[in-house]
């Protein structure tokens, strides 16, 4: 046969039976609605976890701060202290699945100068080796900063870099934004009285690196002055040995601390057991993953729900193809049988049925995917409700995201998938309708 | 003369049932020669059925050989009967066994759509046969909306549309009045002078049995006797030719040749009544 009569044919066949054609194709529309919309909404989640990744940080990091603050009962909130040190450092970076550790220090009495004119900026003072690990961006150049490039280079984050410098000339204020190519910069500790009988401590700054924007724009790397740790205690010991000797002691006894140390793990799925560790070794901590856990919990039994109705809706409708196929060949059996004499190759018999459920199949694929685009736009317009309540207690949604995304590849593959369910619930009678023997189909009725 | 297009070569077909052996055909061997009318005759359940479908390739042989065109029927796989049948056979039922939800033109169509022919050729060639018997203003007709004799002649046109080598009958008036009958024989007939075709008819009708060259007389599953129909001379029942030596084979053919009826010359007058009514119910139609 050729293809056209063959199609003609299964579409007069299909047609014959119009009720039960419909009924069969409405029973293929739900299995694809449930399993559309069950795709295009856990695409929606994780967009919207990943938008909630964009705008609080990566979702590996946990943070050990010196300082935490806390809601009690009565809803006040105080604060507890705990030592960071070298020891807790090491302690951690032992735990397994730990990527990169830093020890934070931000010193906010730094102060820099340029000439007549003074600037002020957020140090953050870390391990340079971990730069890359934590996601803060790239230099300028396309590389990363390290050890040895930053033992005397100190890096600006895209906003730091267009800082203003002010001077006070006595009665009125003046301000210049520094050119890091010709002007020169220096670094001043402020946190301590100057002794008199030394010489002030100044860094002169020979190198200055510049980091290239974020994505964002203004996330802590674009305001951030960044410095290598053992840069800054190199220097911060040279400063306190120009103090007076109470004032020294106090100056280096605070190098032993920090700040606040930073942690990145090598998978997003093993921060809560890292934290657990550092939970056990008597530290407190947080990280963005502890927040967004309970709504990725609440999302994946969603999906499963949504997945088990999609499956169930899809096994139906293939039940029923394959019923309507196989009545369909309890009435066309002595046609069957007339066909085959009449020359009919088996092939042909078996193309007809395969066919014929394919096109059940799509046509209740294609229908499907149409109402599925309806089904995500109310649920997109209309969701938002539900989807708070089912998200009480966590971050909520990230702000203009969709609760059901249906990407481009979606309608094709739920056209295609459509289809294979109706072949391959075609086949078995397909099969069968092969094996009719032609004199006995003709003895039939 | 002329050569044999179907050798029958000791055919057997033993049916099981349960316990029981039913032997509906049971050592069977005979020639049709090329465009030759062949009779298979008997009481009902002598296997007359069994018997053609072998030959058609419809049913298994249990032993034996059927050769078409010197082609092993039992051989053949499914594929290649299927492309045999298209280009070699054609076969018209006693219950007509036409599509329901098909026109008339539809059915006719329906061999050549089997066999890849485009749409247009197809329409034409379905088109003119179904003129030729003379249902052209049928041709939109459901086998519904036919009388039987009608329905018959759209199987008649489905069977020689693709101009077939050799056309299967089985009881092909079996379910028609006399008057009709004659019709359809006739017409069954002249389409197969037109272009040489072979005829392979199933008939118990001693009295249709006449149209044809050859008779074979089938009793149980065998041949009783092979009779050889004379036309040639104007209405007068000739001797019987001798059988050939393949014919003779029959382990169990021991019966003589059977007469040639009296009643030829009735028979005669009989074909050309016919003739005029077909020609009447064409006009009709038109
Ligand atoms: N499929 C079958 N199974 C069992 N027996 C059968 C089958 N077909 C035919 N027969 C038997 O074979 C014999 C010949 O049948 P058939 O060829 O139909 O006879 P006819 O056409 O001469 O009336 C009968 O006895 C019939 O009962
Ligand atoms: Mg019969």
């Amino acid at each position: 046969m050729r293809i056209f009569d063959l199609i003609r044919m299964g579409l007069r066949n299909l047609t014959r039976r119009k009720a039960r054609t419909l009924l069969t194709v409405i029973g293929v529309i739900i299995g694809t609605v449930s399993i559309v919309v069950m795709i295009s909404v856990g695409i929606g989640m994780n967009e919207s976890f990943e938008a909630s990744v964009m705008e609080n940080g990566s979702m590996t990091i946990i943070n050990v701060s010196s300082e935490n603050w806390e809601e009690n009962e009565d809803g006040q909130w105080t604060s507890t202290t705990q030592k960071l040190d070298g020891e807790a450092l090491e302690k951690i970076r032992a735990i397994e699945h730990v990527k990169g550790v830093t020890p934070i220090i931000n010193n906010w009495s730094m102060g820099l100068f340029s000439g007549k004119y003074q600037g002020w900026g957020n140090f953050m003072i870390m391990d340079m080796d971990c730069y890359e690990d934590f996601g803060y961006p790239a230099l300028e150049d396309g590389t990363y900063p390290n050890k040895e490039t930053s033992k005397d280079t100190v890096y600006f984050g895209a906003q730091a870099q267009q800082n203003e410098f002010y001077y006070w000339d006595g009665r009125r204020s003046k301000t210049k934004t520094i050119d890091f190519d010709r002007d020169k910069v220096e670094i001043k500790f402020q946190e301590y009285q100057i002794n008199p009988r030394k010489k002030e401590y100044t860094i002169k700054l020979k190198n200055i690196g510049k980091i290239a924007q974020s994505p964002s724009g203004y996330s802590e790397a674009d305001w951030s002055i960044f410095m290598d740790i053992d840069m800054y205690k190199e220097h911060y010991t040279k400063y306190a040995n120009t103090l007076k000797i109470d004032d020294r002691k106090k100056a280096l006894a605070s190098l032993e601390k920090y700040e606040r140390i930073m942690i990145n793990v090598d998978n997003m799925n093993y921060v809560s057991d890292v934290q657990d560790e550092i939970e056990k070794m008597g530290y407190k901590s947080t990280s963005d993953m502890q927040y967004i856990e309970p709504m990725k919990e609440t999302a994946e039994m969603l999906e499963l729900v949504l997945g088990a109705i999609g499956a169930v809706a899809m096994l139906v409708s293939a039940i029923n193809i394959a019923n309507t196929m196989i009545m369909s060949i309890y009435e066309r059996t002595k046609e069957i049988g007339i066909m085959k004499v009449l020359g009919c190759k088996v092939g042909d018999v078996r193309k007809l049925f395969l066919f014929e459920a394919g096109i059940i199949g799509l046509i209740g694929g294609i229908v499907g995917i149409g109402l599925s685009y309806v089904a995500s736009w109310a649920l997109n317009t209309y969701g938002g409700q539900i989807f708070e309540s089912l998200m009480s207690g966590s971050l909520g949604v990230a702000e203009g995201s969709q609760f059901s995304v249906i990407p481009f590849w979606l309608p094709f593959f739920a056209a295609f998938f459509g289809m294979s369910v109706g072949v391959l619930s075609g086949f078995f009678p397909a099969l069968r309708a092969t094996k009719i023997s032609a004199i006995e189909a003709m003895k039939s009725e | 003369m002329s050569e044999p297009i179907i050798e029958v070569k000791n055919a057997k077909k033993i049916y099981k049932m349960g316990k029981e052996r039913i032997r509906a055909v049971d050592g069977v061997s005979f020639t049709v020669d090329k465009g030759e009318f062949c009779c298979l005759l008997g009481t009902s359940g002598s296997g007359k059925s069994t018997l053609l479908n072998l030959m058609a390739g419809i049913e298994k042989l249990t032993s034996g050989q059927i050769l078409i065109k010197g082609e092993s029927i039992g051989g053949m796989s499914e594929n290649k009967l299927s492309k045999f049948r298209q280009e070699n056979l054609g076969f018209v039922f006693q219950s007509y066994n036409l599509i329901g939800s098909m026109t008339a033109l539809e059915n006719v169509e329906l061999p050549l759509v089997f066999k890849r022919v485009r749409g247009g050729k197809r329409k034409k060639m379905a088109r003119r046969i179904l003129k030729q018997v003379g249902l052209g203003g049928r041709m939109r007709h459901k086998p519904k909306e036919m009388s039987g004799g009608q329905q018959q002649r759209v199987g008649i046109a489905r069977a020689f549309v693709s101009k077939p080598d050799i056309v299967f009958a089985d009881e092909p008036t079996g379910n028609l009045d006399s008057h009709t009958t004659i019709e359809v024989m006739e017409l069954i007939k002249s389409m197969a002078e037109k272009n040489n075709q072979t005829i392979v008819m199933v008939t118990h009708d001693r009295k249709l049995s006449e149209y044809a060259d050859k008779i074979i007389h089938i009793l149980d599953g065998k041949i009783e006797s092979v009779e050889i129909v004379d036309h040639t001379g104007a209405g007068n029942a000739s001797p019987p030719e001798e059988k050939s030596p393949l014919e003779v084979q029959s382990d169990d053919l021991s019966t003589a040749v059977e007469q040639t009826p009296q009643d030829n010359t009735e028979e005669s007058k009989g074909i050309e009544e016919s003739t005029e009514v077909r020609e009447e119910e064409t006009h009709e139609t038109n």
